[in-house]
């Protein structure tokens, strides 16, 4: 069994991240072209983002904005006041 | 967007205490989705973000109006929340390595709480699903994780959120997505 570089998963994250140098980009798309079982782990960190991003937007209930105003302290002094 | 809200925080700390209203009502949708993504339950996530609106309020003199509101905002729920996490947990030795684990601590072993059988797993929604998976994920990447992925902040917004430098986001993101990776794919 031949152990791929441990870096080749680092750049996979700085890859991920939009954050990686260009040759260490060629770099890691010509392993992966070599080894299935890295293309494999990059795979399954794309799907892991997808599979996050699937996540559908919720909305605050409507009752919260009108909760914090009331929650606040009642205020004491007049409006206006200046310096 | 920013002059706006800054008008308004302007016009709290002269008094005006209804003009924080339209800060809750542009916020009020993205705070109550971090917390929720974080706590995973309704009732909490509608706690936690009133509580840190009202805490914004209270504060709102200490903020620097050079900087980004949001960013401020946001790092007054991500605390609430972590702190309502850990309190949530039992208090025996958390970070004792279990037993027939590498490197599985309590920590790890409590943010799965207990893992769903497989029949059970294929029965939920995929929404239900997503948010099942984001509550296994250990706290300190499940920050980082919903901060990018839900919330989209950039690496440097969430550093800034967490007061932590760019280098542990990165590490604690890389993390996460391992730690996901592995959990979609144990079955």
């Amino acid at each position: 069994m031949n152990k791929c570089p441990q870096y080749i998963v680092e750049y996979m994250h700085e890859y991920l991240d939009g954050d990686i140098h260009r040759e260490q980009e060629l770099e890691l798309k010509h392993h992966l072209q070599m080894c299935s079982n890295c293309q494999q782990h990059m795979h399954e960190l794309s799907d892991a983002i997808a599979f996050i991003k699937s996540t559908t937007h919720i909305s605050a209930p409507p009752t919260l904005q009108a909760n914090v105003m009331q929650r606040l302290p009642k205020q004491k002094q007049h409006v206006g006041i200046q310096k | 967007m920013d002059a706006l809200i800054n008008k308004r925080i302007k016009q709290v700390l002269k008094g005006d205490q209804s003009a924080f209203s339209d800060i809750v009502s542009h916020y009020q949708h993205s705070l109550y989705q971090v917390c929720y993504r974080m706590l995973g339950n309704k009732q909490e996530a509608e706690d936690i973000a009133q509580e840190a609106f009202v805490r914004a309020y209270m504060n709102l003199h200490t903020f620097d109006q050079k900087r980004k509101f949001s960013t401020w905002l946001y790092r007054i729920a991500t605390n609430l929340c972590i702190d309502r996490l850990r309190k949530k947990k039992p208090d025996y030795y958390l970070d004792a390595e279990v037993a027939g684990t590498e490197g599985l601590n309590m920590y790890s072993q409590i943010a799965t709480d207990a893992p769903l059988p497989e029949e059970e797993l294929e029965k939920m929604e995929l929404q239900e699903r997503v948010q099942y998976e984001i509550s296994r994920m250990p706290e300190k990447y499940r920050v980082v994780v919903v901060l990018k992925y839900i919330e989209e902040l950039s690496l440097q917004e969430i550093s800034e959120v967490l007061e932590m430098p760019l280098g542990t986001v990165k590490t604690r993101l890389h993390r996460g997505r391992e730690a996901l990776r592995k959990q979609l794919n144990s079955l």
